[in-house]
């Protein structure tokens, strides 16, 4: 036989297509001062909410009602996968892109990263991590997004890791490793950029971790605090947990949406998840603090100033991890917005916790009630075991993680609403590392559904108007200065409201359903809105009435014609 | 009925499983050999992979690497027709076109516990048999456990 044949050295896959491999120096200078005033600057979207208070708001104003019914396409990238990798069948395309300068980042399923050449399209480099496909995920192979600033892209990993990529050509600048995929942790969250740290939370509240916040130093990388959401025997909290049990140790309380920040106040608005086991309050008595809160974290040390549990001892999957959005009163007074899983709407008072007003911003509500003044009084949950439960708002909740969004400009704030109820049937079982710690069987009811985007006034709670559909929710919303309200649908198709009456006034077929956070920009004085697609997820739990669904990831951006 | 591992490994043989075009159409994924990766003494590991004749499956299918980081992997095409590899390292996958009677090199950086895929991706070579996994053994670094004792595990 002959000698073989020099087949040489594995090349990178990405040096046998366009891919230029280089972007612009854009991000060497988005510090904290410039994200502080990101709203300053509205062609770029440079945080993951757009500005830190979290409302989702555009001062861009070349797209409006007048000439919305004309946004078409102006281009489109699809993402695609080789090969095996985790969760085949449930990735989904739920990030928010950042742009800065003309150039997009955006992060994928499956630990791809891409600069895109904001104007064109054309992929300027790519970055994919090797994620384990073994990895455990509750809730599909997704990514929120990536932080960006001091020259750097950041990403969380499916296996729990922090990496920071050079902005200009996507190559690794640090990795750390923030979980323990061993325990069932994940990463999937949007990281924060705040002052010279990047925050970030734990993914696995299926799995009966313990969740944390924790804080980077954004140049290398070095932890500077871990904040834990489940207190140990002893701390503040810990007598919210049996005293002699092992329940504290498998809490949950994780905290897989970015917070929001109060610079004034130097605070951290963190959403936390359910309690764990979900739906067996039986091996976890009392109220199981921090979880299912709003918690305020001291950027500067990671300490807990203040909380507000909005489902003590929940046992309906009601995680609060969703946006806990800022906005300031006529007379001046700090608040804080947040729409619960559980159906109630909360106004707090953002410098110390109290509660301004709690009022239902959805139709059907089982699993208890909370009174005008907070009283929480569960009703209906999984209790004796082997006896299925009925109840709304299912373990997605009236609203599941994706955003809403707030205007100054009709001071209304745009919730995307699911309307699904569900069955449990509590089944208690033992706790192993890695293995689904739920406490029953699940099953998200498959017909009488429905959703809407719902304009809420959040000085009175008074639901100024509402733009029904068929489908729930399951999409994040955008609300702009040309008087705008954008949302996706389960069924594709991307929706321009009027934000002052809700009358659709355009849509467009993007092929797959939203389960994603649109992005406004502009270059050159064009403006843009960018829009990930593709169905997938945890789409079992919040609409599994679509499982059959097109699935998809392809990002669609729009813009009003040239001419 | 109930299955032994070295009970399972004789009925893939004997149900024609483990062979191209017996029973099913390719060989079930999955069955083919498992290795042990080489440590050197500052910590790289190596490996070498081969695709024997008319079976479309890397031998071994499966290689098991004591710790994340860095894998010196050498590709053997002992086959009659051509195939690749398309592997997975940290910061994008890698493609090594594998010619009938070649050999190559390809270097991998992993990050740690874990199974990561590996094939060849030419025509339908996935599905047929060629599809191998990476596994990492190991734990994560102490700093990044949770604080909490030792838990059960299955």
């Amino acid at each position: 036989m002959t000698d073989y044949v020099d087949a040489g050295q594995a090349v990178r896959l990405t040096s046998l297509s366009a891919v230029k491999g280089s972007a612009p120096q854009v991000t060497e200078n988005v510090n904290y001062e410039r994200i502080l005033e990101a709203g300053s600057e509205p062609h770029n979207w440079l945080t993951y909410y757009g500005t830190y208070d979290g409302q989702r708001y555009s001062t861009l104003d070349q797209i409006n009602k007048e000439n919305v019914r004309r946004l078409t396409p102006a281009w489109v990238f699809q993402a695609g996968a080789t090969g095996m990798h985790s969760g085949a069948s449930t990735y989904s395309f739920e990030a928010s892109p950042l742009v800065v300068d003309g150039v997009m980042y955006v992060s994928g399923p499956e630990g791809k990263v891409w600069a895109i050449d904001a104007t064109t399209g054309e992929e300027l480099w790519r970055f994919k991590y090797p994620s384990p496909y073994d990895v455990s995920l509750c809730c599909g192979n997704v990514n929120r997004g990536v932080a960006v600033g001091h020259g750097k892209v950041y990403l969380c990993t499916l296996n729990a890791h922090l990496i920071a990529l050079d902005a200009t050509n996507g190559e690794i600048v640090f990795d750390v490793v923030n979980g323990d995929v061993r325990a069932g942790e994940s990463g999937t969250v949007a990281p924060l950029l705040v002052k010279d740290m990047v925050i970030i939370g734990s993914s696995g509240g299926e799995f009966g971790v313990r969740g944390h916040l924790d804080a980077f130093d954004a140049q290398t990388g070095e932890r500077r605090w871990r904040c834990y959401m489940i207190p140990k025997p002893g701390e503040p909290g810990s007598e919210t947990w049996p005293a002699d049990g092992e329940a504290w140790q498998r809490g949950g309380g994780n905290c897989w949406v970015t917070p929001t920040y109060d610079p004034e106040q130097e605070l951290l608005f963190q959403g936390t998840g359910n309690p764990a086991p979900d739906f067996d309050g039986g091996v976890r008595e009392g109220d199981n603090l921090y979880t299912d809160s709003v918690v305020a974290v001291d950027v500067n040390t990671g300490e807990i100033r203040w909380h507000y549990q909005f489902t003590p001892h929940d046992l309906w999957d009601y995680d609060s991890t969703m946006e806990n959005l800022l906005f300031d009163a006529p007379d001046g007074r700090k608040l804080l917005a947040h729409a619960d899983k559980n159906g109630y709407f909360f106004v707090l008072d953002r410098t110390n916790g109290e509660l301004v007003r709690v009022f239902p911003f959805v139709d059907r509500i089982t699993w208890g009630e909370i009174t005008p003044d907070g009283k929480v009084t569960p009703k209906v949950y999984p209790d004796k075991e082997g006896e299925p439960v009925h109840f709304w708002p299912g373990p997605a909740g009236g609203k599941e993680w994706t955003h809403m969004s707030y205007s100054p400009q009709t001071g209304l704030i745009y919730v995307p609403v699911q309307e699904v109820g569900a069955t449990a049937t509590r089944r208690r079982r033992e706790f192993k590392e890695s293995i689904p710690y739920w406490g029953a069987g699940v099953a998200v009811d498959l017909e009488d559904f429905y959703g809407y985007v719902a304009a809420i006034d959040p000085l009175t709670g008074e639901e100024k108007w509402r733009w029904r559909n068929e489908y729930p929710m399951c999409a994040s919303t955008l609300a702009t200065a040309g008087g705008l309200v954008f949302q996706g649908t389960p069924t594709g198709d991307f929706v321009a409201l009027d934000a002052e009456t809700g009358e659709k006034l355009w849509s467009f077929q993007c092929g797959s359903g939203h389960h994603s956070s649109p992005t406004p920009y502009s270059v050159d004085g064009r403006q843009y809105i960018a829009v990930p697609t593709g169905w997938g997820g945890w789409v079992e739990g919040f609409f599994p009435g679509f499982l059959g669904a097109n699935a998809g990831d392809a990002l669609f951006v729009f813009a009003l014609p040239e001419d | 009925m109930t299955t032994t591992s070295n009970e399972r490994s004789e009925q893939l043989d004997e149900a024609g499983l483990a062979v191209q075009n017996r029973l099913a159409l390719g060989r079930q994924l999955g069955t083919g050999n498992i290795g042990h990766a080489e440590e050197d003494s500052d910590g790289r590991m190596r490996a070498t992979i081969r695709i024997p004749e008319d079976e479309l499956v890397w031998d071994p299918a499966i290689i098991i690497l004591p710790h994340g980081g860095e894998l010196e992997l050498t590709l053997i095409n002992d086959d009659k027709n051509t195939h690749c590899a398309v592997l997975p390292t940290i910061g994008d996958h890698l493609i090594i076109w594998l010619v009938n009677h070649s050999k190559g090199t390809a270097t991998l950086n992993l990050p740690g516990p874990g199974t990561y895929w590996y094939g060849s991706t030419t025509g339908n070579d996935e599905g047929r048999g060629l599809t191998g996994a990476i596994v990492i053994g190991g734990e994560v670094p102490a700093e990044a456990k949770l604080d909490r004792p030792a838990q059960p595990r299955p």
